[in-house]
């Protein structure tokens, strides 16, 4: 760095401690202006807390922000939205029932007032910039990636020049992030600085210009994507080596587990969400399903765990028809369930974490004695969990909602593979964690394979799926549309298969329809 | 931060909720007791110690409470004695108001009354522990199966004969020949304002059609608490032709005088209890015909008396029934605002001598 | 380690909250020209014997009431009619009794049941539009009361007696009524008899809600549907049973005076003892013994608010804008005191963590 341009945003010896934890020390950051810069660590290395330092939510027990140049305090984020800082949160604060319009405007009325010059700001930004908006679009119809592209142009609305994105793919399939990288140049184009902060390091390289590594609340290494691989950026991250999915040879029985047939799902007018799969899981085997978001993994995983009724089909465990029976009846006959989103399906967030350990085994030993809560046997088997799945918590009396992201997943996936469970139906059992949680949730799920366990494993992560699958089965508009050997085939190949051979205007109906 | 945004206005919110509970205390406790100008703040004589129990609604119902507050104001300046008054609480059960009369009791108070038959059954609880006090019912009667006490009297009124002559009122004034009746409660004690409305109407003119509405069956709080019941009623009964309503329901006839006050000139509405045209604002006065006295002040001043008189003498404090009509002017009618002619005051003068007499019988609920 | 100075934290908040309403009362007291002493003289006085009684026994209403609104609090239904059902079930229960089909106590055992059914059928009306036509509970429950109170007030004209100024059921035969407990010795006002069923209610709804399965599956469809749903609760039946359960101790509230005291159903009934209910629910947090200690205080501020008016000429009204702030500023105050609860949970978690990574890094070196 050694241009002589004044920096668009230069941290410096920022420190900020928690109370019992050093969240952030010796940060160093300069972000030079008009490029993207890549922020990347393990979940917890900082880079949140160094963002809401940034962005003025939290202050800095030392150290000195300076902004084109210029030192500055920033105690709330209204100072620093005046400094033209602008923030894309990870959850979207979005109000659904409003329309693009209102949400934009809202808490920024005094810009463009609320009337016809707003609307016609926004339609400017949105044109600008290629993010295809109208603004009186209520924004519960829209889908993930121009609900994002409305916390874009919000932040734009009020004058930002310094965007900050704190992981902008997490809620995006490909195609999307494809869409977003494009924004984002556009953005760089007319001079914007962007701080991404990700930790998928393929898409850091692909988008960014520098990229400054974290670890353990401290900056390690400033360095530019061209001379580094995504390995080396890993090592960094976590100061070690690495871990990835790999396969190993098949342990697949004769033994069918689950058998679904010509099993046919509607939504409440009628229209299929997913029609005529037909799916079968062996003892050991490991089914893994790829495709798009929206095109019916969600209702096929509901379906097999018996939250959502199909209208046809039936759906089969070992000997037993269980089509009839409800989610409980199944669970108790062994159906362990990884939900897709943990923290609205698969946790109590204010309950202790014992009591969350019988969430979903309110019918079976260790943590229930017939129709008593066994407390004792809970509390001792989260503890088990807890050593076992490596789950960074004080105690199994804290509550869910303390702890990470990762740590609460490391916890369901134990819980789930209690009791001996003949089928896991795991969604995305690893997003959102960090790469050293990930490979032991890998591990363990490899390890209950090995024993016998039927798995159903819908993710977004290609290497995931390949890395873990017996066999790969494509979704694409709620059918199985193909049936791919994870030994041979590429990335690319499934990529294509489940936007229906690469065609866009398939993808569109598809993001749409949800 | 939006999420702070609204945080920050739920804080705002909670605020402003607060500040309007605190003003909405303020409001409540204005018509309240506390009152700087309460008689039991000021006297302290050797007379009698009177402790007087309102009903719901207490000082400030413009009707019930507040006569029986004028009584105890009079009777405690002419006796120079002491008293204590004290409200009662929306929806409260037997057991508080058996405790308030016993802390009247215990702060040795010589003469309870017990504003309204709602308290039969806690006074004739309380007073056999107090057989030195004397205790006053207003409209009491003792619950069934309980014998009458010598300490206690329920201190009742010929309501249906001062109704009879508001009838009578209403019958010579109506141009439309139809008047109405609105009543709280649809019980015997109200109903007998209505028999007697009733019969005082038809004696002037039998042809005349009667409305008649009661705003509860068993609620008191909506019978005599809510001024909006009492006007949706009385409109209801202008809209259909009455041009006089008669009003037997404590607070809620307020709005029996707003009803009044909207259909018009010429629509009037006839008060109960006390002479509301005194108390009514200056918008509802013309519209007050006239007012049934029910003369509670007159029953607390008679019975407080009695019970001096017959302490002073040695002699049997009233007890049992004890009933105030037009002959000892327990109840009456009002001509404030001299709305009613001196024609037709004549002919109520006679009908009162004619009832007195027992040339009338006036029929009655109970 | 931390379980003290979290216990002290949670009794900070119903403290502080009295505390605060303590010293808006005052204002309001001083904005209006009352004296502030007089009042918190009379407020804390130590309450006579009977008094005491009178406390436990209006604490005891309350506190039924109280379990009532919490039961289906803890599943996040509202359930806003606790007063429509206590007085359908009450005057179900007064009519039936009264009746007298069944000698003795055994008219009383049956007679509670009936209550407790009615309550529960009156609170299922609202659970059943809940779940078939998504009806929320809060409007429906609100009708449901309006309605209660009409239907109670004509069939009290249908099949009451008229006895002076006040209609009523037939009187229930005396071999039904249960006496009363003697408190405090030396001391004639007794305690309902059947203020037990306040305690074993209470017991029940901590044992039921904190060691069962159905429990566990009420409060986990309280805190997350979602997550319930997915762990094989059903939900829809949840509410029905939640709802059923709250009518059916709603129809507990009037058993203690109807045995104990009025033997029958009349105009003289306590009304609005279900919308305190809620209040103290709120006051308790839901919480079997939280619930038991707002109930207290609920009823010692109304016992003690009649001494008001005769010692110290204070309208006794003011009373109930000390119970409403109490209720508001508690609500705030539980809010603050969770959020902070939070911030040193994700404390000790941050600590565990370094202290992990320490170990961690001693074992490389």
């Amino acid at each position: 760095m050694s241009d002589t341009a004044t920096a668009a945003v230069r941290l410096q010896g920022i420190v900020k401690r928690f109370p019992g934890v050093v969240a952030n020390h010796d940060v160093e950051v300069t972000v030079r202006p008009g490029t993207v810069h890549a922020l990347v660590g393990e979940n917890g290395a900082g880079k949140s807390t160094l963002m809401k330092i940034l962005y003025g939510v939290q202050k800095p027990d030392e150290g000195s922000i300076e902004i084109d140049g210029q030192t500055v305090v920033l105690a709330t984020p209204a100072d620093a939205i005046a400094r033209g800082i602008g923030m894309v949160f990870q959850h979207f604060q979005l109000a659904d029932n409003l329309s693009v319009l209102e949400n934009v405007v809202l808490g920024a009325e005094k810009r463009h007032g609320i009337g016809d010059a707003a609307r016609r700001e926004i339609h400017r930004i949105s044109a600008e910039y290629g993010f295809d908006l109208d603004p009186d679009e209520l924004v519960e119809t829209l889908g993930v990636g121009a609900r994002q592209r409305v916390e874009i142009l919000k932040v734009l609305y009020r004058g930002a020049r310094i965007i900050i994105l704190d992981e902008p793919t997490a809620v995006l399939v490909p195609q999307e992030v494809e869409a977003l990288f494009a924004n984002l140049r556009e953005l760089k184009r007319e001079g914007h600085t962007l701080i991404f902060i990700s930790h998928k390091l393929d898409e850091v390289l692909a988008i960014a210009d520098e990229i400054t590594v974290l670890r353990r609340g401290a900056t390690v290494a400033t360095v530019r994507p061209a001379d580094v691989t995504s390995h080396d950026l890993a090592e960094l991250m976590v100061g070690s080596e690495l871990p990835s999915p790999s396969t190993e040879e098949s342990t697949v029985t004769d033994r069918v587990v689950l058998e679904v047939r010509d099993l046919r799902v509607e939504d409440k007018v009628g229209r299929a969400l997913l029609s005529d799969v037909t799916l079968r899981i062996r003892a050991g085997e490991v089914v893994g399903i790829a495709g798009v978001e929206g095109n019916g993994q969600t209702e096929l995983v509901e379906a097999v765990v018996g939250i959502r009724r199909p209208s046809t089909g039936t759906v089969q465990m070992l000997d037993a028809d269980v089509t009839a029976w409800g989610t409980r009846r199944r669970r108790a006959a062994g159906v362990g369930y990884i939900p897709e989103d943990r923290q609205r399906h698969g946790l109590l967030l204010d309950a202790p974490l014992w009591e969350n350990r019988v969430l979903g085994h309110q019918t079976r030993a260790p943590s229930m004695h017939g129709y008593w809560i066994d407390r004792h046997g809970a509390v001792a088997d989260s503890k088990r969990i807890v050593a076992e799945y490596d789950v960074r918590t004080p105690g199994v009396n804290t509550t869910a909602r303390a702890l990470s992201g990762g740590n609460q997943q490391k916890f369901i996936v134990g819980r789930e593979m209690s009791g001996d469970p003949v089928l896991l139906v795991a969604s995305h059992p690893t997003r959102g964690v960090d790469v050293g949680a990930q490979a032991a949730i890998w591990d363990q799920i490899r390890e209950a394979r090995r024993r016998g366990l039927a798995v159903l494993l819908v993710s977004a992560d290609l290497d995931e799926l390949i890395g873990l699958s017996d066999s790969i089965r494509v979704i694409l508009r709620g059918r199985l549309v193909g049936t791919f050997d994870p030994h041979t085939v590429t990335p690319q190949e499934l990529g294509s298969a489940k936007t229906g051979a690469g065609d866009e205007a398939v993808v569109d109906e598809a993001t749409v329809r949800r | 931060m939006l999420q702070r945004v609204v945080r920050q206005r739920t804080r705002v919110a909670s605020g402003i909720a607060v500040a309007a509970l605190i003003l909405a205390g303020c409001a409540g406790n204005d018509e309240g007791s506390s009152s700087t100008d309460d008689i039991c703040e000021s006297a302290d004589g050797d007379g009698p110690k009177i402790g007087l129990a309102f009903d719901v609604g207490g000082i400030g119902d413009q009707s019930f409470n507040d006569s029986a507050y004028a009584g105890l104001e009079q009777v405690v300046t002419d006796l120079d004695g002491s008293c204590t008054d004290v409200e009662a609480a929306d929806g409260e059960d037997d057991a508080a108001r058996e405790e308030r009369l016993r802390q009247l009791a215990d702060a040795d108070h010589t003469i309870i009354i017990a504003v309204g038959f709602i308290y039969g059954a806690a006074v004739y609880n309380v007073a056999p522990d107090y057989p030195d006090i004397n205790f006053g019912i207003i409209d009491g009667a003792p619950p069934e199966g309980v014998d009458l006490l010598t300490n206690v009297a329920n201190i009742g009124f010929a309501a249906n004969q001062g109704s009879f002559l508001v009838g009578a009122a209403a019958a010579l004034t109506t141009q439309s020949d139809n008047v109405g009746f609105v009543g709280g409660l649809n019980i015997p004690l109200i109903q007998d304002f209505e028999m007697g409305f009733e019969a005082g109407v038809k004696e002037i003119n039998p042809d005349i059609e009667i409305q008649s509405e009661y705003l509860s069956q068993d609620d008191a709080a909506e019978g005599f608490e809510s001024p909006t019941n009492g006007e949706t009623a009385a409109t209801g009964m202008f809209d259909n032709g009455a041009d006089v309503v008669f009003h037997a329901a404590g607070k809620s006839g307020l709005g029996v005088f707003d009803a009044a006050v909207a259909a018009g000139e010429g629509m009037w509405a006839i008060g109960v209890d006390s002479d509301q045209y005194l108390t009514a604002s200056a918008e509802q006065k013309p519209h007050i015909l006239t007012s049934m006295l029910k003369r509670v002040d007159t029953g607390v001043i008679e019975y407080v008396t009695g019970v001096a008189d017959a302490v002073e003498a040695g002699g049997e404090a009233p007890n049992g029934f004890v009933t105030y009509d037009l002959s000892s002017d327990g109840v009456g009618y009002a001509t404030s605002g001299d709305f009613l002619s001196q024609e037709i005051i004549d002919q109520l003068e006679d009908l009162k001598q004619q009832i007195i007499d027992g040339e009338i019988k006036v029929p009655t609920a109970f | 380690m931390n379980l003290l100075p979290r216990v002290g934290v949670g009794l900070a908040a119903p403290l502080l909250a009295i505390v605060v309403a303590g010293l808006v009362t005052s204002l309001v007291l001083i904005g209006v020209g009352d004296s502030v002493a007089e009042f918190w003289g009379v407020m804390f006085t130590v309450p006579s014997a009977r008094l005491t009684v009178g406390i436990v026994n209006g604490a005891s209403i309350l506190y039924l009431s109280g379990l009532a609104a919490a039961v289906a609090f803890r599943m996040n239904l509202f359930n806003i009619g606790v007063e429509g059902q206590y007085r359908v079930a009450t005057f179900a229960a007064a009519y039936f009794a009264g009746q007298a089909l069944l000698p003795g106590y055994l008219n009383t055992v049956v007679t509670i049941c009936v209550a407790m059914v009615v309550g529960a059928a009156w609170a299922g009306i609202a659970a059943i539009l809940r779940v078939t036509r998504g009806v929320s509970e809060v409007i429906s429950t609100i009708m449901l009361n309006a309605i209660a109170g009409g239907l109670v007030a004509y069939l009290l004209r249908e099949l009451g007696d008229q006895q002076g100024q006040i209609r009523r059921t037939t009187t229930i035969p005396e071999s039904s009524w249960v006496g009363g407990i003697p408190l405090i010795p030396g001391e004639s006002s007794r305690v309902y008899g059947l203020a037990v069923l306040a305690v074993v209610a209470g017991i029940a709804f901590a044992v039921i809600l904190n060691r069962t399965r159905f429990g566990f599956d009420l409060r986990a469809t309280g805190r997350s549907e979602t997550a319930a749903v997915a762990s094989g609760v059903n939900v829809k039946r949840m509410v029905v049973s939640a709802m059923l359960l709250s009518g059916a101790v709603a129809g507990l509230i009037g058993m203690l005076d109807l045995f104990g005291n009025s033997h029958a159903y009349g105009s003289t009934i306590q009304v609005g003892v279900g919308f305190t209910g809620i209040a103290v629910a709120l006051l308790g947090r839901n919480n079997p013994v939280g619930i038991a200690l707002g109930a207290l205080v609920f009823a010692f501020l109304s016992a003690q608010s009649n001494a008001l008016g005769i010692e110290a000429g204070i309208s006794p009204e003011i009373v109930a804008v000390t119970q409403g702030v109490i209720v508001l500023s508690v609500v705030i105050a539980y809010e603050v005191v969770r959020r902070y609860q939070v911030r040193i949970e994700q404390r000790d978690v941050a600590r565990a963590l370094e202290r992990d990574r320490a170990r961690e890094a001693g074992a490389l070196s």
